[in-house]
């Protein structure tokens, strides 16, 4: 059974780096472990775990419905996994959510703070009442194995009637209420996706999403286990759903056409073209396949058919979820790789236990044996050394122990790097001021600047004297060092020392005692000051004093600089103008597009204070 | 109710709004970031100034509308309509779900992406300074009366003023005076404002208006839904155990 062994590995590999993520999502925050921005606030995490998890979790109430309500027996063998499949589903979204949501310690507060006017809250709601009915519903299949909670699980099998009544009662609301989330955006979501009915739409197509997940899970665990396919049951199921595919592709159509928005399907763009892909492999394809009787009986058919819909209903709720906004511009989202891995860990976490209840209680009619880990079988040996190397099952779990910590290991080694920064800031590099008695000071040159009438404040400030006030330290060698020297980036503090370009041979070449002593542990603190060897670096009466090499930001430097002096040229001249930011920030610009096709800032005037 | 009412006309765009705002709330410097818009809003600035061509500017902030979308998405309430008209935040109840942000039809409420306990941030008009009976400190602090704080109706009144006297100058619109219901900031100009929708057009239906249909079907959707399952269940076990196949399903598998 080397297969489920080696699928378990592969999942207990995703969920060792998913760890290391989790970790760094509680610790950094959402914006150095997500692409997300203040134009896309929801992502993945929202569009696939929660919106696709609850639609994935539609078997559950499908399949209960069919069995106890309509009464088809001959489906009764797959009830257990399909509520099984709901309530992992279920717990999955709520796993997911807990990463998404800001202040995920905060989420009981939907219990005591109520509005019910928010679909959200209808929403939080559901997923509580509904999580608890699919406890209840399955409850009774471990309970079996236990003798003591008989009473318990008797007085739940007497339950059952009502409880699988609420249960399609509350998926009723549960399934249209994800779609009643994006009414109130009716400016936001694209119009090809846009409408009143978007509850009634999001329902009947996760009734569809649940015939087709209860397919693929049923397919997927009879390969994994070796065992007989129900491929008979199967393709009754997919007749079943060719009728709803029809009728969730008449709605979708039918409503454009009545809104008056179907101009839209022939206009170009990359919604467009992402609407008839979506409407091609969630409801189309499969409605032409699973109506040709000999594709939908055959195995090899059922499982691209299965994997075809759940993805195409997939990349609906991820479209409606975020994709499809017109929003803030066209701002482009594309997940991090730590939101996919986390996405993942919550599907493998899910699909663990769901193996571990196959495999321990009777949710299938036969329960799968390992024959490996049949304890009765001999101690594997390994050969070359006679060492035993245990019970089979056993090893397996150490196999799986080392996968996750060596796995998570790998994390923390992916996540050591740079794009893990929580600031966001985003690098620019600054350039040297130009011009002459007046400086044009603009570090990052995006067109914005200030114009520094450099020989008015050398008049004003004392001549020869004053440019001690600002040149506050030259680079050795050098007089006049112009600021972006050492304020290198315009926001992020950079380096002024230099240590790697003074120890390397291609540098200053010096030996480390130069600078550290040799009875000291070696660091900044206890390392000689730079005036040890550079008597020259600050010019004589600098006003201002250099305590460290970090300089800060271009912009802190020169606002620091100046803002201070301007303040105190308040009292002395008894105009609060002088300090005001368009003093300085004055320049009126325009982007005006050159003759070949650049885009240029042009300066066209100036800001005039009142 | 009170209102802001921004004259992008008399605006010369010396952003001393911006600095009196962050001064108020002891905002934190901002940067440019990863996750910035380039309309210059950020949790760190809750209001900004929106350069135009032909020294052109437009200040953006909370539109504070009558019937805000993000206080009837909010699942808890964190979000508030006061009734001296300020859209306020309470961030002790706030879950971080961001709905308030996608609901937003102007894009108002920013995010604090860089912290581990992050917020929703956003203008709310001063609420403490106006129970105090003053002003926003944008409103305060703006040299040329760009941007004036007052009732609203008056200020609308004195909008259609303005607009009356120089119809050649303005456009012959109040922003904010009707759309979605309209907003308590309003806005008079020369030049077309949609960029404060990202250029989509809105109609005058107030947004949480979109919803209550289908809100207010949740009850008789649940009740409906589990009647008639209850319904069908007992018919079609009926009409089976007419039919003579009453072989109970449900009962064994209980014993099993």
């Amino acid at each position: 059974m080397n297969r489920v062994q080696n699928f378990k590995l592969i999942l207990w590999t995703i969920i060792g780096v998913g760890a290391a993520v989790a970790a760094a999502r509680f610790i950094f925050g959402l914006g150095a472990t997500t692409n997300l921005s203040d134009a896309v606030p929801w992502g993945l995490w929202i569009g696939f775990d929660v919106m696709s998890g609850v639609a994935l979790a539609g078997g559950g109430f499908v399949i209960t419905a069919t069995v106890y309500i309509f009464k088809l027996d001959k489906y009764h063998g797959i009830v257990r996994p399909a509520v099984l499949t709901a309530l992992l589903g279920y717990v999955a979204v709520a796993v997911g959510l807990l990463f998404d949501l800001g202040l995920p310690w905060n989420i009981w507060h939907m219990i005591i703070f109520w509005n019910p006017h928010s679909p959200l809250f209808e929403v939080g709601w559901c997923v509580m009442l509904y999580l608890t009915v699919l406890l209840l519903e399955f409850f009774p299949v471990p309970a079996a194995e236990f003798g003591w909670l008989s009473t318990i699980r008797n007085f739940l099998i007497k339950l059952r009637m009502p409880l699988v009544i609420a249960g399609i009662a509350l998926s009723t609301l549960h399934q249209s209420s994800l779609g009643s989330l994006f009414l109130v955006m009716p400016f936001n979501v694209h119009p090809l996706w846009y409408s009143p009915i978007m509850p009634i739409m999001f329902f009947v197509s996760a009734i569809g999403l649940g015939l087709m997940m209860v397919s693929f899970e049923s397919r997927f665990t009879s390969y994994l286990y070796r065992k007989e396919a129900e491929t008979e049951l199967l393709a009754k199921l997919g007749n079943a759903a060719k009728w709803i595919f029809l009728l969730y592709l008449l709605m979708r159509f039918g409503d454009l056409f009545l809104r008056g928005q179907i101009g839209h399907i022939f206009a170009g763009g990359w919604q467009v073209k992402m609407f008839w892909v979506e409407i091609a492999i969630s409801a189309a394809i499969p409605l032409i396949l699973l109506s040709i009787k000999r594709v939908r009986t055959t195995g090899a058919w059922q499982w691209v058919i299965s994997i075809m819909a759940i993805t195409g209903i997939v990349l609906n709720r991820i479209n409606v979820g975020g994709m499809v906004h017109l929003n803030r511009g066209d701002t482009f989202y594309l997940p991090a790789w730590t939101e996919i891995t986390i996405t993942a860990t919550v599907v493998a976490g899910a699909a663990l236990v769901f193996l571990f209840m196959v495999e321990r209680f009777n949710v299938w009619e036969v329960r799968p044996v390992d024959p490996k880990a049949d304890p009765s079988t001999l101690p594997e040996f390994d050969y070359a050394s006679q060492a035993s190397l245990g019970r089979p099952l056993i090893a397996a779990r150490t196999k799986y122990s080392l996968a996750f910590v060596f796995a998570a290991a790998f994390g923390f080694m992916l996540l050591s790097n740079q794009s893990l920064s929580s600031e966001g800031v985003i690098a620019a590099s600054v350039e040297e001021a130009r011009g002459g008695d007046t400086l044009w000071v603009d570090g990052d040159l995006d067109g914005y600047g200030v114009s520094f009438q450099h020989q008015m404040h050398i008049d004003k400030n004392g001549n020869e004297t004053s440019c001690v006030q600002c040149h506050h330290m030259n680079l050795p060698l050098d007089e006049n060092t112009g600021c972006y020297a050492c304020h290198r980036d315009m926001y992020i503090p950079t380096d002024a020392f230099g240590h790697d370009w003074h120890s390397s041979p291609h540098g200053g070449n010096l030996s480390c005692f130069k600078c550290h002593q040799e009875d000291q542990h070696k660091n900044a603190e206890t390392a000689q000051q730079c005036d040890h060897c550079h008597d020259n670096l600050y010019p004589a009466g600098a006003t201002i004093k250099v305590d460290n090499y970090h300089a800060p930001g271009y912009v802190d430097a020169l606002h620091e600089l100046c803002i201070g002096c301007h303040v105190k040229l308040i009292e002395e001249t008894g105009s609060p103008d002088i300090a005001r930011c368009a003093n300085c920030h004055n320049d009126q610009r325009d982007v005006v597009e050159a003759v070949d096709g650049t885009k240029e800032n042009i300066l066209i005037g100036n800001v005039a204070l009142p | 109710m009170k209102a802001i009412l921004t004259d992008t006309t008399k605006c010369i765009g010396c952003r001393e709004c911006v600095v009196a705002c962050k001064k108020t709330y002891d905002l934190e410097r901002d940067v440019p970031r990863r996750w910035g818009t380039d309309d210059g809003l950020s949790a760190r600035n809750w209001t900004s100034i929106i350069e135009k061509p032909d020294g052109k500017f437009i200040r953006k902030q909370c539109r504070h509308c009558i019937e805000p979308a993000c206080v009837s998405s909010c699942p808890v309430g964190a979000l508030k309509k006061t009734a001296e008209g300020p859209v306020i935040y309470d961030s002790k109840r706030c879950l971080g779900c961001r709905y308030c942000m996608m609901a937003c039809p102007y894009g108002i409420p920013r995010y604090d992406w860089d912290q581990p306990v992050p917020y929703v941030r956003k203008c709310i008009m001063c609420y403490e300074r106006l129970l105090d009976g003053g002003q926003p400190a944008c409103t305060e602090a703006c040299p040329t009366e760009a941007t004036i704080f007052g009732d609203r109706k008056e200020l609308l009144a004195e909008a259609h003023r303005r607009i009356k006297e120089n119809p050649d100058k303005y456009i012959n619109k109040v922003w904010g005076e009707h759309e979605i219901g309209g907003t308590q900031v309003l806005y008079i100009s020369d030049i077309d404002l949609s960029c404060l929708t990202y250029g989509r057009p809105l109609d005058d239906k107030p947004l949480p208006s979109r919803t209550t249909a289908a809100m207010h079907a949740v009850p008789y959707a649940f009740v409906g839904m589990g009647s008639a399952m209850a319904g069908l269940s007992w018919f079609i076990g009926r009409r089976m155990k007419l039919q003579g196949n009453s072989e109970s399903d449900t009962k064994d598998e209980g014993n099993e």
